[in-house]
């Protein structure tokens, strides 16, 4: 780096925002710093003349004012290119994984979204193999797909079959972004990929939970920076897996009273939508290769009209709902079908088949819904019989909305399925066409199609 | 620059005064006109104050050097000044013969304000961030905001600080003792003993560490078995894995934690048990109860009561944690106990109010969740190349009025590896342990089960949420089929059976085969009010007829089709017997 980058000496500490003063230049915004002591920082303000305002990357235990800090004179670079597929790299793009460095081109990772006339919609429908999403949210190739949940409801778990049933069978690359989860579950979809080789098709980014603020903010940055490249400059279609986009959102909020903003809403950062907006229209296709985003989104408390979760919801194609009311039931994926939509379920885009049965399928649920009141008060008898087949039907709905996956199979003892959409679409229209009314409920119970309800009916009795 | 000060012991001339303001001059090259005040409290020496530094070259015993623990380890920065400071030492030398004393050099602050256990000193410029301050007088304080002029920090202790008092810092970030010495006692945060006897730890390690890397790790494979058969069938712990324990007060959370401690008794397994905001007498509960039980020898309790001040509650669960983790990388099985969190969420919120930092939801500060996240995360498996040491963490959520989706309860929800949740419906309805089985769930799941459990019990946990789901829609009188109304029949059966006494531990082999009778329908018959008792009379039958198929599943961890098959005939056996004569062969 050139001389002029100067060196400053820290002159505050408060938890992770720290104040350089620099006697010279001062460094400019989102430029990377390094202390004597080897920590990592990144200028977010200009505090004062020759006083910059920084996040650390790392955690500023045992600091000290005084400290020198160089100015690298660039933001945080990462390793882009074919080098990164099969490596585990941290926020600042340093190979976590000790299988040594990463010989690639670097990249910074603050880029500005594709042009407006590069963009292409999205129309083409892409099967997961699981039921319940394929019918009622269907998620579109190139399109940004959202999973909504509250704590514990399995948003983790849908993350991975999704990885096992797409990434596994896509052939194209994937970049797997962590951001401020478990690193248990870090190091578990590690060893599973490596098992099962997808790792070799495969980038991987950790920022999680353990980490400070600054390196959670910014590592779902490294991941799509690797994946831009993938799309730009190789012309790939890329699968991009964030799990958890709202912890970017978290972590942010951690730093902003540090850095002397006020609060905004439920106490989140007054620029948190700018925020959003910043990395969430840098996912998107464009003429020269496709970004196909899976997000997780954590919603805070369950409440979904939270100002994170409710920002968050512009941005994407498809959501998927997760719900407790639902996982409480024991159905897994704890998908709720009628808070779930998708902006290609379109007669024009997966075919007038689906589109109608999934109408219907939601119009039965949405009907049990209406009628549970009255069930709960008078009892299922004071019911039309027309009203008490569709109570029927919808249960065998909600229990046929279950689906042993590939990846719980520790956890259910049952081996996974995979639906093709033939077969969803095929199934789901028996159960409202009341074709299959005279089965028992259990029989609908974690199964993968019709044929397998008919089957377990069968061994039932 | 303040007037620099010189207290010297009477009696003294004004040809030593002038000595030691010359070797001070010379060793910061510039005039120095000293206000000398005799100080009677010093027996001898002198203690000088130029600006920042104090040079202490006196005979009494510094007012910091009350504390053991607080000894000044690394202030590397001032090492150049005390070579220098040589000609000063050596007249102090010739003058007190008697003493081979070399002057306590130390940066020294003072307090500027103080209001709530929140100090703002001036001074200090070189405290590192996190670093234990101590004030005159053995307070302890806690470096939190630091800049070039000053230091905020919290107090420890409950007291406060006046204006004026002089502050030093440690040279080292805060930190506990650790080690084997420790097993039996109980603590406080800073390490100092609350059970009345010596503590001579000799090993330290910060409060905060940082937790293993990804990895680091090893995936979670071996069972830590509470003996609690709902929980081990169902929601199995595995050794590394953080498990929530979350209800509203009074419905048995401390004490399945409890039971797991207990559990680990002659196990390997060592436990620490953090109590943050408890009552002191609740602590003292759980130490008599340790005691009683012989489980006291390999656990460890640190304490923060509710007395204690807001920053002392605060670092409590850290502090524990680097106890348990020191044990981690020494290759060693640990169980640690957060009792509870919630409460420590509050302690941290009150903290972080007085520190002027902004408010979120439920006016906790915006980092809370990084406050548990660093914490929990810090309990892991270790990899072999690491010693392949385990952490397990059981931190305890309370909830009001069963809302588990409040703030604090599904951020920490969102940070472990699953949750038992406790439910005071159940709890009053009699379900005891009152696990709710449907919320509660073990991410970690079946691969932490040994392959005796794993076998029987199967898909247990889906079909026991499946009954308390069927239950409810049949009480609206729906049509329910055959295949429905049986289920409904064994659910029952089977709630009965995993209730559990609260003394009572069940070992594997038990655990399996009350989970082998359910299976093959021993209970069937047997009228609900009367499965507790029944299953009292079958583990005590199969107890003297299969003894040692029983330590052979609990030493194995396995069960042959061999063992299955005898222990089914041995039911067989007992469920064709009427009542009377089961409880025959129990007498």
């Amino acid at each position: 780096m050139s001389e002029h980058n100067g060196e400053g000496v820290i002159i505050k500490i408060g938890g992770p925002v720290l104040d350089v003063e620099f006697e010279g230049e001062a460094p400019r915004v989102r430029d990377l710093l390094i202390s004597a002591d080897g920590k990592h920082m990144e200028v977010a303000a200009n505090a004062s003349p020759g006083v910059v305002r920084c996040i650390a990357l790392e955690a500023t235990d045992g600091m000290r004012c005084g400290t020198l800090v160089k100015n690298t004179g660039h933001s945080i670079r990462v390793p882009v290119g074919e080098a990164v597929l099969g490596r585990v790299v941290d926020v600042l793009g340093r190979p976590i994984d000790e299988l040594g460095p990463i010989e690639a081109p670097v990249s910074e990772i603050y880029r500005k979204p594709p042009a407006f006339t590069s963009l292409t919609p999205v129309t083409e429908f892409f099967e997961t193999g699981i039921k319940v999403i394929d019918l009622l949210t269907p998620y579109s190739r190139g399109g940004k797909i959202g999973l909504f949940g509250g704590a514990g409801v399995g948003k983790t778990t849908l993350i991975m079959e999704l990885i096992y049933n797409i990434a596994n069978h896509h052939g194209g690359y994937s970049v797997f972004a962590g951001v401020g989860e478990r690193s248990r579950e870090g190091n578990e979809l590690i060893n599973d990929m490596r098992e099962s080789g997808a790792i070799s098709k495969t980038a991987l980014a950790f920022g999680q939970m353990n980490e400070p603020p600054g390196s959670r903010m910014r590592v779902a940055a490294t991941g799509l920076t690797m994946a831009e490249y993938f799309r730009d400059v190789m012309h790939k279609d890329v699968l991009l897996f964030i799990d958890n986009i709202y912890r970017y959102v978290q972590a942010g909020n951690e730093v902003s009273a540090l850095l002397g903003r006020m609060p905004s809403a439920v106490g989140y950062q007054p620029t948190l939508s700018s925020e959003l907006g910043e990395l969430e229209e840098r996912i998107t296709s464009t003429k020269d290769g496709s970004i196909t985003s899976v997000q997780a989104i954590y919603v805070p408390a369950d409440d979904i009209t939270d100002p994170a979760p409710a920002t968050i919801f512009s941005h994407l194609d498809a959501t998927t709902v997760l719900s407790r009311q639902v996982s409480e039931a024991g159905i897994y994926p704890a998908v709720s079908p009628l808070e779930s939509n998708s902006r290609i379920l379109d007669p024009a885009i997966v075919g007038k088949e689906h589109y109608e049965v999934a109408g219907l399928v939601q119009t039965c649920l949405h009907r049990y819904q209406e009628l549970r009141d009255i069930i709960a008060i008078l009892g299922m008898e004071e019911l039309s019989p027309e009203d008490r087949k569709i109570v029927a039907r919808a249960r065998r709905i909600q229990l046929f909305c279950s689906q042993p996956f590939f990846v719980a199979e520790n956890f259910t003892g049952m081996q996974g399925r995979y639906v093709t959409m033939e077969d969803t679409v095929k199934s789901f229209g028996a159960i409202v066409g009341g074709e299959v009314d005279d089965l028992p409920e259990q029989a609908f119970f974690m199964v993968g199609n019709i044929d397998e309800a008919h089957q377990k009916a069968k061994e039932m009795q | 620059m303040k007037k620099p000060i010189l207290r010297v012991a009477p009696p003294y001339d004004e040809s030593e005064i002038r000595s030691i303001t010359q070797g001070f001059e010379a060793l910061f090259g510039k005039k120095l006109d000293f206000e000398v005040v005799p100080d009677e409290s010093l027996l001898g020496g002198f203690v000088a104050r130029i600006g920042n530094r104090v040079f202490d070259a006196s005979l009494s015993l510094s007012p910091f050097r009350e504390d053991k623990v607080l000894s000044a380890r690394d202030m590397d920065f001032l090492e150049d000044e005390e070579q220098q400071l040589e000609s000063v030492s050596d007249f102090l030398r010739r003058r007190i013969e008697q003493a081979d004393l070399s002057p306590d050099i130390y940066e020294s602050g003072s307090v500027k304000s103080c209001a709530d256990g929140i100090v703002q000193i001036d001074g200090l410029p070189h405290s590192r961030y996190g670093e234990l301050l101590s004030f005159e007088g053995g307070i302890v304080g806690l470096a939190l905001d630091l800049r070039l002029d000053g230091v905020g920090a919290v107090l420890l202790g409950g007291e406060s600080v006046l204006p004026g008092t002089q502050v030093r810092g440690t040279g080292h970030v805060a930190d506990i003792c650790v080690g084997e010495e420790l097993l039996g006692r109980v603590i406080d945060p800073i390490g100092r003993a609350l059970d009345g006897k010596a503590l001579n730890a000799t090993q330290f390690r910060p409060i905060e560490c940082p937790s293993p890397s990804i990895m680091h790790r090893a995936a979670v494979n071996t069972p830590l078995e509470t003996g609690i058969l709902a929980v081990d069938s169902m929601i199995p712990i595995g050794r590394g894995q953080r498990e929530l324990i979350i209800g509203d007060r009074q419905t048995g959370k401390t004490s399945i934690a409890l039971s797991a401690i207990l559990n680990q008794k002659g196990k390997g397994v060592l436990c620490v048990y953090c109590a943050v905001g408890q009552k002191a007498s609740s602590v003292a509960g759980v130490v008599h109860t340790l005691e009683q039980a012989g489980a006291l020898s390999n656990t460890v309790v640190v304490s923060a009561s509710a007395a204690d001040s807001a920053a002392m509650q605060y670092i409590a669960p850290y502090a524990a944690c680097s106890i348990a983790e020191h044990f981690m990388l020494q290759g060693r099985d640990v169980l640690i106990v957060y009792d509870d969190l919630s409460k420590h969420a509050v302690a941290y919120r009150a903290m972080s109010l007085l520190l002027r930092r902004p408010s979120g939801r439920e006016a906790y500060p915006g980092d809370v969740f990084y406050l548990h996240s660093r914490l929990l995360e810090r309990a892991a498996k270790l990899s072999p190349a690491l010693g392949g040491g385990s952490m397990t963490a059981l931190p305890i959520v309370e909830t009001l009025a069963g809302d588990i989706s409040a703030y604090i309860p599904t951020n920490i929800i969102s940070i472990t590896d699953g949750q038992i949740y406790l439910e005071s419906e159940l709890f009053n309805a009699g379900v005891r342990p009152a696990i709710n089985v449907g919320l509660s769930v073990s991410r970690v799941g079946r691969s932490a089960q040994t392959k005796a459990m794993k076998q029987v019990s199967g898909s247990l946990r889906l079909s026991v949420a499946q009954y308390r789901d069927m239950a409810v829609f049949a009480q609206f009188g729906a049509d329910i089929d055959a295949a429905t109304a049986q289920m409904l029949r064994d659910g029952e059966r089977l709630t009965e059976l995993l209730k559990q006494p609260q003394e009572e531990l069940l070992s594997l082999s038990r655990q399996v085969c009350l989970l082998l009778a359910a299976e093959h329908g021993v209970f069937s018959e047997t009228p609900v009010a009367e499965v507790l008792h029944r299953r009292t009379a079958l583990l005590s039958v199969l107890a003297a007829e299969e003894g040692s198929t029983l330590r052979a599943i609990d030493s194995s961890g396995t069960l042959t089709q061999a063992q299955q098959d005898s222990l089914v005939a041995c039911m067989e056996r007992f469920k064709a017997r009427k009542d009377g004569e089961g409880d025959a062969a129990d007498a």
